[in-house]
Protein backbone atom coordinates (compact mmCIF):
# COMPACT_ATOMS: atom_id res chain seq x y z
CA UNK A 1 0.00 0.00 0.00
CA UNK A 2 0.95 3.34 -0.70
CA UNK A 3 2.22 5.26 1.95
CA UNK A 4 0.59 9.19 2.45
CA UNK A 5 2.01 11.55 4.45
CA UNK A 6 -0.37 12.85 7.98
CA UNK A 7 -1.26 16.66 6.67
CA UNK A 8 -2.76 16.87 10.24
CA UNK A 9 -0.44 17.21 14.16
CA UNK A 10 -1.45 14.43 16.00
CA UNK A 11 -0.56 16.18 19.03
CA UNK A 12 -3.00 19.03 18.49
CA UNK A 13 -5.92 16.95 19.81
CA UNK A 14 -9.14 18.91 20.80
CA UNK A 15 -9.42 19.40 24.37
CA UNK A 16 -11.87 17.05 26.78
CA UNK A 17 -14.01 18.79 28.78
CA UNK A 18 -13.60 19.11 33.08
CA UNK A 19 -15.51 16.57 34.88
CA UNK A 20 -18.83 17.42 35.79
CA UNK A 21 -19.49 18.01 39.63
CA UNK A 22 -22.75 16.06 40.70
CA UNK A 23 -24.06 18.76 42.73
CA UNK A 24 -23.75 22.78 42.88
CA UNK A 25 -24.52 22.58 46.44
CA UNK A 26 -21.59 24.94 48.06
CA UNK A 27 -19.93 24.87 44.83
CA UNK A 28 -18.77 29.18 43.29
CA UNK A 29 -20.61 29.54 40.40
CA UNK A 30 -18.92 31.90 37.32
CA UNK A 31 -21.66 32.89 34.33
CA UNK A 32 -19.44 34.28 31.67
CA UNK A 33 -20.84 36.81 29.33
CA UNK A 34 -19.28 36.66 25.77
CA UNK A 35 -20.54 40.24 25.26
CA UNK A 36 -23.33 38.94 22.28
CA UNK A 37 -26.86 40.74 22.48
CA UNK A 38 -28.80 39.61 25.25
CA UNK A 39 -26.00 37.19 26.57
CA UNK A 40 -26.94 39.08 29.68
CA UNK A 41 -30.59 38.08 29.68
CA UNK A 42 -29.78 34.77 29.62
CA UNK A 43 -27.39 34.75 31.97
CA UNK A 44 -29.41 36.97 34.56
CA UNK A 45 -32.81 33.96 34.33
CA UNK A 46 -29.83 31.48 35.61
CA UNK A 47 -28.39 32.99 37.76
CA UNK A 48 -31.96 33.57 39.51
CA UNK A 49 -32.92 29.60 38.64
CA UNK A 50 -29.44 28.59 40.55
CA UNK A 51 -30.17 30.49 43.54
CA UNK A 52 -34.20 29.24 43.92
CA UNK A 53 -32.87 25.83 42.86
CA UNK A 54 -29.13 24.85 44.11
CA UNK A 55 -27.33 25.40 47.30
CA UNK A 56 -24.49 27.14 45.53
CA UNK A 57 -22.46 28.64 47.86
CA UNK A 58 -21.73 31.98 45.10
CA UNK A 59 -22.38 33.22 42.15
CA UNK A 60 -19.38 35.91 40.33
CA UNK A 61 -20.25 37.88 36.94
CA UNK A 62 -17.62 37.91 34.12
CA UNK A 63 -17.44 38.95 30.64
CA UNK A 64 -15.61 38.84 27.63
CA UNK A 65 -14.30 41.99 26.35
CA UNK A 66 -15.57 40.37 22.60
CA UNK A 67 -17.48 37.03 21.38
CA UNK A 68 -14.68 37.68 18.25
CA UNK A 69 -11.67 36.63 20.16
CA UNK A 70 -10.77 33.92 22.89
CA UNK A 71 -11.09 35.43 26.68
CA UNK A 72 -8.24 37.17 27.68
CA UNK A 73 -5.36 34.61 29.41
CA UNK A 74 -5.39 37.13 32.78
CA UNK A 75 -9.80 36.43 32.85
CA UNK A 76 -9.35 32.89 32.37
CA UNK A 77 -6.86 32.64 34.57
CA UNK A 78 -9.34 34.86 37.41
CA UNK A 79 -12.09 32.18 36.11
CA UNK A 80 -9.68 29.08 36.81
CA UNK A 81 -8.39 30.17 40.50
CA UNK A 82 -11.93 31.18 41.88
CA UNK A 83 -14.29 29.08 40.34
CA UNK A 84 -15.79 25.10 40.39
CA UNK A 85 -18.18 25.47 38.19
CA UNK A 86 -18.45 28.01 34.72
CA UNK A 87 -21.54 28.76 32.63
CA UNK A 88 -20.63 30.38 29.31
CA UNK A 89 -23.65 32.37 28.01
CA UNK A 90 -23.78 32.08 23.82
CA UNK A 91 -26.65 34.04 23.21
CA UNK A 92 -28.01 35.79 20.25
CA UNK B 1 -0.18 -2.77 6.81
CA UNK B 2 2.00 0.59 7.26
CA UNK B 3 5.34 0.18 6.38
CA UNK B 4 7.73 1.87 8.42
CA UNK B 5 10.45 4.16 6.32
CA UNK B 6 13.03 6.47 6.98
CA UNK B 7 12.59 9.76 8.32
CA UNK B 8 12.71 12.44 5.81
CA UNK B 9 16.19 14.53 5.33
CA UNK B 10 16.51 17.39 7.98
CA UNK B 11 13.59 15.40 10.37
CA UNK B 12 14.50 13.89 13.77
CA UNK B 13 10.94 12.65 14.43
CA UNK B 14 9.58 10.45 11.69
CA UNK B 15 5.97 11.71 10.15
CA UNK B 16 3.39 9.49 11.02
CA UNK B 17 1.45 8.21 7.71
CA UNK B 18 -1.80 8.96 7.70
CA UNK B 19 -1.94 4.54 7.03
CA UNK B 20 -0.11 4.33 9.71
CA UNK B 21 -3.09 5.18 12.08
CA UNK B 22 -5.16 2.74 14.08
CA UNK B 23 -7.98 1.56 11.89
CA UNK B 24 -11.39 2.86 12.59
CA UNK B 25 -12.66 -0.02 14.65
CA UNK B 26 -16.56 1.14 14.54
CA UNK B 27 -18.41 1.25 11.16
CA UNK B 28 -19.04 4.42 10.15
CA UNK B 29 -23.26 5.85 10.43
CA UNK B 30 -24.33 7.43 8.02
CA UNK B 31 -25.40 10.79 8.25
CA UNK B 32 -29.17 11.57 9.82
CA UNK B 33 -31.21 12.79 7.42
CA UNK B 34 -32.85 16.42 8.73
CA UNK B 35 -35.76 15.05 10.13
CA UNK B 36 -33.69 12.55 12.25
CA UNK B 37 -31.78 15.35 13.72
CA UNK B 38 -32.21 15.22 17.74
CA UNK B 39 -34.81 17.86 18.51
CA UNK B 40 -33.93 20.15 20.95
CA UNK B 41 -36.66 22.78 23.11
CA UNK B 42 -35.41 25.26 20.95
CA UNK B 43 -34.56 23.53 17.83
CA UNK B 44 -32.60 21.25 16.33
CA UNK B 45 -29.37 19.94 17.16
CA UNK B 46 -26.02 19.70 14.72
CA UNK B 47 -25.47 16.29 13.39
CA UNK B 48 -22.81 14.68 15.35
CA UNK B 49 -19.33 14.25 13.21
CA UNK B 50 -16.11 13.04 13.59
CA UNK B 51 -13.05 14.28 12.21
CA UNK B 52 -12.77 10.63 10.97
CA UNK B 53 -15.85 10.97 9.36
CA UNK B 54 -16.15 11.90 6.12
CA UNK B 55 -18.85 14.74 5.11
CA UNK B 56 -19.75 12.82 2.23
CA UNK B 57 -20.30 9.89 3.46
CA UNK B 58 -24.04 8.43 2.48
CA UNK B 59 -25.58 5.20 3.45
CA UNK B 60 -26.60 2.95 0.39
CA UNK B 61 -23.89 4.08 -1.54
CA UNK B 62 -21.30 0.87 -2.51
CA UNK B 63 -18.44 0.56 -0.90
CA UNK B 64 -15.13 2.20 -2.53
CA UNK B 65 -12.47 0.07 -3.42
CA UNK B 66 -10.12 0.04 -0.29
CA UNK B 67 -7.25 0.21 -2.78
CA UNK B 68 -8.17 3.56 -4.44
CA UNK B 69 -5.96 6.42 -3.13
CA UNK B 70 -8.52 8.96 -3.75
CA UNK B 71 -11.18 6.63 -1.73
CA UNK B 72 -8.54 6.28 1.34
CA UNK B 73 -8.21 9.47 1.44
CA UNK B 74 -12.19 10.64 1.81
CA UNK B 75 -12.51 7.53 3.94
CA UNK B 76 -10.53 8.93 6.27
CA UNK B 77 -11.79 12.38 6.07
CA UNK B 78 -9.07 14.66 4.88
CA UNK B 79 -10.73 16.19 1.99
CA UNK B 80 -12.96 19.09 1.56
CA UNK B 81 -15.51 17.09 -0.73
CA UNK B 82 -13.48 17.26 -3.46
CA UNK B 83 -10.74 14.35 -4.24
CA UNK B 84 -7.38 15.58 -3.00
CA UNK B 85 -3.98 15.07 -4.69
CA UNK B 86 -2.22 11.81 -2.52
CA UNK B 87 0.11 13.59 -0.37
CA UNK B 88 3.05 11.16 -1.23
CA UNK B 89 6.74 11.06 0.34
CA UNK B 90 7.29 11.69 -3.19
CA UNK B 91 5.35 14.76 -3.99
CA UNK B 92 6.11 16.29 -0.81
CA UNK B 93 9.75 15.85 -1.38
CA UNK B 94 9.57 17.41 -4.29
CA UNK B 95 7.99 20.88 -2.87
CA UNK B 96 10.66 20.52 0.12
CA UNK B 97 13.14 20.31 -2.50
CA UNK B 98 11.89 23.14 -4.22
CA UNK B 99 11.45 25.39 -1.44
CA UNK B 100 14.78 24.88 -0.14
CA UNK B 101 13.83 25.26 3.48
CA UNK B 102 14.14 23.17 6.52
CA UNK B 103 11.27 20.25 6.45
CA UNK B 104 10.96 20.80 10.23
CA UNK B 105 11.19 24.36 10.54
CA UNK B 106 7.74 26.25 12.23
CA UNK B 107 6.35 28.61 10.17
CA UNK B 108 3.03 28.98 13.02
CA UNK B 109 0.88 27.65 15.42
CA UNK B 110 -2.27 27.29 13.62
CA UNK B 111 -5.56 28.55 15.90
CA UNK B 112 -7.79 26.99 17.54
CA UNK B 113 -6.46 23.94 18.27
CA UNK B 114 -3.17 25.47 17.56
CA UNK B 115 -1.62 22.23 15.21
CA UNK B 116 2.03 23.30 14.85
CA UNK B 117 2.26 24.66 10.74
CA UNK B 118 5.96 23.22 9.90
CA UNK B 119 6.81 23.24 6.54
CA UNK B 120 6.52 19.96 5.84
CA UNK B 121 3.13 19.90 7.24
CA UNK B 122 2.29 23.21 4.96
CA UNK B 123 4.10 20.98 2.07
CA UNK B 124 1.77 18.19 2.43
CA UNK B 125 -1.20 20.28 2.65
CA UNK B 126 -0.60 22.50 -0.32
CA UNK B 127 0.29 19.00 -2.16
CA UNK B 128 -2.92 17.55 -1.56
CA UNK B 129 -4.71 20.73 -2.48
CA UNK B 130 -3.16 20.51 -5.85
CA UNK B 131 -0.27 23.01 -5.94
CA UNK B 132 2.86 23.42 -7.59
CA UNK B 133 6.32 23.02 -5.53
CA UNK B 134 6.95 26.67 -6.45
CA UNK B 135 3.54 27.90 -5.03
CA UNK B 136 4.48 26.93 -1.55
CA UNK B 137 6.52 29.71 -0.63
CA UNK B 138 3.11 31.80 -1.25
CA UNK B 139 1.05 29.21 1.12
CA UNK B 140 3.58 29.93 3.99
CA UNK B 141 3.39 33.19 3.74
CA UNK B 142 -0.44 33.23 3.72
CA UNK B 143 -0.55 31.00 6.88
CA UNK B 144 2.12 33.40 8.60
CA UNK B 145 -0.64 35.83 7.95
CA UNK B 146 -3.64 34.46 9.19
CA UNK B 147 -1.42 33.25 12.49
CA UNK B 148 -0.65 36.10 13.22
CA UNK B 149 -3.01 37.81 16.45
CA UNK B 150 -4.11 40.39 14.08
CA UNK B 151 -6.25 38.35 12.11
CA UNK B 152 -7.76 36.23 14.99
CA UNK B 153 -8.31 32.93 13.23
CA UNK B 154 -9.60 31.39 16.53
CA UNK B 155 -12.93 33.54 15.48
CA UNK B 156 -12.99 33.18 11.85
CA UNK B 157 -12.31 29.39 12.49
CA UNK B 158 -15.06 28.93 14.91
CA UNK B 159 -17.68 32.06 14.40
CA UNK B 160 -21.49 31.36 12.81
CA UNK B 161 -20.93 33.85 10.71
CA UNK B 162 -19.57 33.44 7.25
CA UNK B 163 -16.09 34.54 6.69
CA UNK B 164 -12.94 32.71 4.74
CA UNK B 165 -9.76 33.91 4.59
CA UNK B 166 -9.18 35.49 1.02
CA UNK B 167 -5.92 35.56 -0.24
CA UNK B 168 -4.73 38.73 -2.09
CA UNK B 169 -1.35 38.43 -3.99
CA UNK B 170 0.57 41.69 -4.76
CA UNK B 171 4.00 41.77 -7.01
CA UNK B 172 5.93 40.33 -10.15
CA UNK B 173 5.29 37.35 -8.69
CA UNK B 174 2.09 37.33 -9.78
CA UNK B 175 3.25 37.25 -13.23
CA UNK B 176 5.83 34.44 -12.56
CA UNK B 177 2.84 31.81 -10.91
CA UNK B 178 0.18 32.93 -13.80
CA UNK B 179 -2.21 33.69 -10.65
CA UNK B 180 -5.51 35.43 -12.56
CA UNK B 181 -5.69 39.35 -11.62
CA UNK B 182 -7.96 39.34 -14.93
CA UNK B 183 -11.14 37.96 -16.04
CA UNK B 184 -13.13 35.91 -13.51
CA UNK B 185 -10.97 37.16 -11.27
CA UNK B 186 -12.68 34.92 -8.38
CA UNK B 187 -13.81 32.22 -11.03
CA UNK B 188 -11.88 28.58 -11.58
CA UNK B 189 -9.51 28.07 -14.35
CA UNK B 190 -6.20 29.05 -12.68
CA UNK B 191 -4.32 26.52 -11.22
CA UNK B 192 -2.56 29.03 -9.08
CA UNK B 193 -5.66 30.37 -7.72
CA UNK B 194 -7.91 27.72 -7.51
CA UNK B 195 -5.23 25.79 -5.37
CA UNK B 196 -2.99 28.48 -2.77
CA UNK B 197 -6.31 29.07 -1.33
CA UNK B 198 -7.18 25.69 -1.13
CA UNK B 199 -3.60 24.73 0.51
CA UNK B 200 -4.62 28.00 3.07
CA UNK B 201 -8.00 25.86 3.82
CA UNK B 202 -6.43 22.42 4.24
CA UNK B 203 -3.87 24.02 7.00
CA UNK B 204 -6.71 25.65 8.79
CA UNK B 205 -9.12 22.92 9.02
CA UNK B 206 -6.34 20.12 9.30
CA UNK B 207 -3.94 21.66 11.27
CA UNK B 208 -5.92 24.12 13.35
CA UNK B 209 -8.93 21.99 13.54
CA UNK B 210 -12.04 24.15 11.69
CA UNK B 211 -13.63 20.87 10.63
CA UNK B 212 -16.99 22.23 9.42
CA UNK B 213 -20.12 21.06 12.14
CA UNK B 214 -17.38 20.11 15.04
CA UNK B 215 -15.30 23.63 15.05
CA UNK B 216 -16.31 25.62 12.59
CA UNK B 217 -20.01 26.43 13.23
CA UNK B 218 -20.70 28.97 10.46
CA UNK B 219 -24.45 28.48 10.18
CA UNK B 220 -24.34 29.27 5.96
CA UNK B 221 -20.16 29.71 5.15
CA UNK B 222 -19.40 30.06 1.72
CA UNK B 223 -18.39 28.86 -1.18
CA UNK B 224 -14.69 30.94 -0.78
CA UNK B 225 -14.41 27.93 1.88
CA UNK B 226 -13.38 25.91 -0.68
CA UNK B 227 -10.86 28.24 -2.62
CA UNK B 228 -10.30 31.82 -2.06
CA UNK B 229 -7.49 33.61 -3.87
CA UNK B 230 -7.05 36.70 -6.20
CA UNK B 231 -4.07 38.78 -7.59
CA UNK B 232 -4.54 42.75 -7.65
CA UNK B 233 -4.26 43.63 -11.58
CA UNK B 234 -1.85 46.28 -11.02
CA UNK B 235 -0.78 46.37 -14.24
CA UNK B 236 -4.61 47.69 -15.26
CA UNK B 237 -4.60 50.40 -11.83
CA UNK B 238 -4.04 53.72 -12.31
CA UNK B 239 -2.79 54.12 -8.86
CA UNK B 240 -0.19 52.10 -6.15
CA UNK B 241 -1.13 48.43 -5.73
CA UNK B 242 -2.15 47.56 -2.09
CA UNK B 243 0.83 46.22 -1.01
CA UNK B 244 3.17 49.50 -2.16
CA UNK B 245 -0.22 51.64 0.12
CA UNK B 246 1.07 49.23 2.76
CA UNK B 247 4.89 50.18 2.81
CA UNK B 248 6.22 47.57 0.28
CA UNK B 249 8.46 48.64 -2.74
CA UNK B 250 6.73 48.01 -6.11
CA UNK B 251 9.12 44.53 -6.37
CA UNK B 252 8.02 42.97 -3.26
CA UNK B 253 5.59 40.17 -3.39
CA UNK B 254 3.19 40.31 -0.94
CA UNK B 255 -0.14 38.42 0.38
CA UNK B 256 -2.80 40.09 2.16
CA UNK B 257 -5.26 38.41 4.34
CA UNK B 258 -8.71 39.39 4.62
CA UNK B 259 -11.55 37.23 6.47
CA UNK B 260 -14.15 37.99 3.61
CA UNK B 261 -17.06 36.97 2.37
CA UNK B 262 -18.73 36.33 -0.62
CA UNK B 263 -17.99 38.77 -3.26
CA UNK B 264 -21.36 41.00 -4.00
CA UNK B 265 -21.50 42.23 -7.48
CA UNK B 266 -21.67 46.02 -8.23
CA UNK B 267 -23.25 46.92 -11.60
CA UNK B 268 -23.30 50.59 -13.06
CA UNK B 269 -22.88 50.45 -16.49
CA UNK B 270 -24.06 54.50 -17.20
CA UNK B 271 -22.14 56.35 -14.51
CA UNK B 272 -19.32 58.32 -16.23
CA UNK B 273 -17.85 60.36 -13.55
CA UNK B 274 -16.54 59.09 -9.73
CA UNK B 275 -19.24 60.48 -7.80
CA UNK B 276 -21.41 58.98 -9.79
CA UNK B 277 -19.59 55.92 -9.47
CA UNK B 278 -19.04 56.03 -6.31
CA UNK B 279 -22.42 56.81 -5.32
CA UNK B 280 -23.78 53.47 -6.58
CA UNK B 281 -20.64 51.65 -4.75
CA UNK B 282 -21.43 53.84 -1.83
CA UNK B 283 -25.67 52.00 -2.12
CA UNK B 284 -24.04 48.64 -2.03
CA UNK B 285 -21.35 49.20 0.82
CA UNK B 286 -24.36 50.19 2.88
CA UNK B 287 -25.84 47.08 3.22
CA UNK B 288 -22.60 44.74 4.43
CA UNK B 289 -23.66 42.55 7.36
CA UNK B 290 -26.54 44.16 7.56
CA UNK B 291 -28.29 47.95 6.15
CA UNK B 292 -27.89 49.09 10.43
CA UNK B 293 -24.20 47.85 10.91
CA UNK B 294 -21.74 50.58 11.72
CA UNK B 295 -18.64 50.86 13.07
CA UNK B 296 -17.18 47.91 10.61
CA UNK B 297 -13.66 47.42 9.95
CA UNK B 298 -11.83 45.85 6.92
CA UNK B 299 -13.44 45.38 3.77
CA UNK B 300 -12.51 44.66 0.69
CA UNK B 301 -13.77 46.72 -2.73
CA UNK B 302 -12.49 45.11 -6.08
CA UNK B 303 -12.88 48.05 -9.20
CA UNK B 304 -12.69 46.70 -12.33
CA UNK B 305 -10.36 48.32 -14.83
CA UNK B 306 -13.17 50.27 -16.23
CA UNK B 307 -14.65 51.36 -13.12
CA UNK B 308 -11.18 52.17 -12.16
CA UNK B 309 -10.81 54.20 -15.14
CA UNK B 310 -13.63 56.07 -14.61
CA UNK B 311 -12.46 56.82 -11.28
CA UNK B 312 -8.67 58.28 -12.08
CA UNK B 313 -10.02 59.66 -15.02
CA UNK B 314 -11.99 62.45 -12.91
CA UNK B 315 -8.38 63.00 -11.05
CA UNK B 316 -9.29 60.70 -7.96
CA UNK B 317 -6.84 58.43 -6.41
CA UNK B 318 -8.01 55.63 -3.30
CA UNK B 319 -7.84 58.41 -0.85
CA UNK B 320 -10.38 60.16 -2.00
CA UNK B 321 -12.73 57.00 -2.99
CA UNK B 322 -12.07 56.08 0.56
CA UNK B 323 -12.91 59.47 1.66
CA UNK B 324 -15.99 59.79 -0.65
CA UNK B 325 -17.42 56.27 0.67
CA UNK B 326 -16.87 57.19 4.36
CA UNK B 327 -18.26 60.19 4.47
CA UNK B 328 -22.01 59.04 2.22
CA UNK B 329 -21.66 55.95 4.34
CA UNK B 330 -22.41 57.72 7.81
CA UNK B 331 -26.40 57.36 8.83
CA UNK B 332 -27.90 59.41 11.55
CA UNK B 333 -28.74 57.92 15.00
CA UNK B 334 -32.45 57.49 14.45
CA UNK B 335 -32.29 55.76 10.96
CA UNK B 336 -30.51 53.22 13.27
CA UNK B 337 -32.70 52.58 15.98
CA UNK B 338 -33.40 48.74 16.61
CA UNK B 339 -37.12 47.66 15.93
CA UNK B 340 -37.66 50.53 13.30
CA UNK B 341 -36.74 49.47 9.26
CA UNK B 342 -35.47 46.64 10.97
CA UNK B 343 -35.42 44.81 14.83
CA UNK B 344 -31.68 44.95 14.36
CA UNK B 345 -29.33 48.61 14.88
CA UNK B 346 -27.14 49.81 17.18
CA UNK B 347 -26.48 48.25 20.33
CA UNK B 348 -27.54 49.08 23.63
CA UNK B 349 -24.42 50.74 24.71
CA UNK B 350 -24.19 52.88 22.11
CA UNK B 351 -28.08 54.20 22.10
CA UNK B 352 -27.32 54.82 25.67
CA UNK B 353 -25.22 57.55 24.73
CA UNK B 354 -27.81 59.12 23.40
CA UNK B 355 -30.99 60.90 25.70
CA UNK B 356 -33.95 60.12 22.29
CA UNK B 357 -32.04 58.13 19.55
CA UNK B 358 -34.95 57.90 17.92
CA UNK B 359 -34.74 61.74 16.94
CA UNK B 360 -31.20 61.76 17.10
CA UNK B 361 -29.01 63.19 14.37
CA UNK B 362 -26.15 62.41 14.96
CA UNK B 363 -24.00 60.73 12.31
CA UNK B 364 -22.51 57.41 13.15
CA UNK B 365 -20.40 55.59 10.25
CA UNK B 366 -20.64 52.45 8.64
CA UNK B 367 -16.69 52.32 8.66
CA UNK B 368 -14.74 53.25 11.51
CA UNK B 369 -11.84 54.65 9.80
CA UNK B 370 -11.91 55.34 5.79
CA UNK B 371 -8.64 52.91 5.81
CA UNK B 372 -10.66 50.39 6.12
CA UNK B 373 -11.94 50.04 3.18
CA UNK B 374 -8.88 48.74 1.40
CA UNK B 375 -9.37 49.62 -2.63
CA UNK B 376 -7.51 47.37 -5.66
CA UNK B 377 -8.15 46.71 -9.39
CA UNK B 378 -8.64 43.55 -10.45
CA UNK B 379 -10.62 41.84 -13.33
CA UNK B 380 -11.29 41.77 -17.20
CA UNK B 381 -10.69 44.54 -19.21
CA UNK B 382 -13.87 44.70 -20.20
CA UNK B 383 -16.77 45.35 -17.74
CA UNK B 384 -18.18 47.55 -16.11
CA UNK B 385 -18.73 45.66 -12.57
CA UNK B 386 -17.41 46.09 -9.42
CA UNK B 387 -17.27 43.68 -6.36
CA UNK B 388 -17.19 44.40 -2.23
CA UNK B 389 -16.02 41.96 -0.44
CA UNK B 390 -17.15 42.48 3.40
CA UNK B 391 -14.69 41.69 6.42
CA UNK B 392 -15.27 39.81 9.10
CA UNK B 393 -14.33 42.93 11.29
CA UNK B 394 -15.68 43.76 13.96
CA UNK B 395 -14.15 46.44 16.45
CA UNK B 396 -11.58 43.73 17.96
CA UNK B 397 -12.06 41.27 15.50
CA UNK B 398 -9.88 40.47 12.26
CA UNK B 399 -7.64 42.89 10.56
CA UNK B 400 -6.33 42.56 7.07
CA UNK B 401 -2.76 40.99 7.58
CA UNK B 402 -0.13 41.60 4.80
CA UNK B 403 3.32 39.31 4.98
CA UNK B 404 6.09 39.55 2.02
CA UNK B 405 6.50 36.28 0.04
CA UNK B 406 9.91 34.82 0.83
Amino acid sequence: MTEYLDPTDSVAVPRKTAPRPSSLDGKVVTLLDISKAKGDHLLDRLEELLRERTGVKSIVRKKKPTFARPAPEPLRQEILGATDVVIEALAD
Amino acid sequence: MPRKTAPPRGQKRATKSVTGRPAVSTPRRAEPRVSEFPRGKSGVSEPRRSVNRPPTNRAGQAAPAPTDPIEQLYARGLTDGLPVVPPTRERVQRALDALGRPADELIALVPPNYGRATVEKIAINAVMAGCRPEYLPVVMAAVEAVCDEAFDLHGVSATTNAPAPLVIVNGPIRLALDINCGAGVFGPGWRANATIGRALRFVCVNLGGAVPGVVSMSTLAHPGRYTYCIGEREEASPWESLAVEHGFAPADNTVALLAADAPITVYDQRSRTAPDLCATIAATMAVIENHKMTHWGDTLLVLSPEHAAIIAGDGWHKADVRRFLFERLRRPVRELVPGKNGGDGLPEHVLRKFADPAHNATLIPKFREPENIKVVVAGGSAGRFSAVVAGWSFSKGSNLVMRRIR
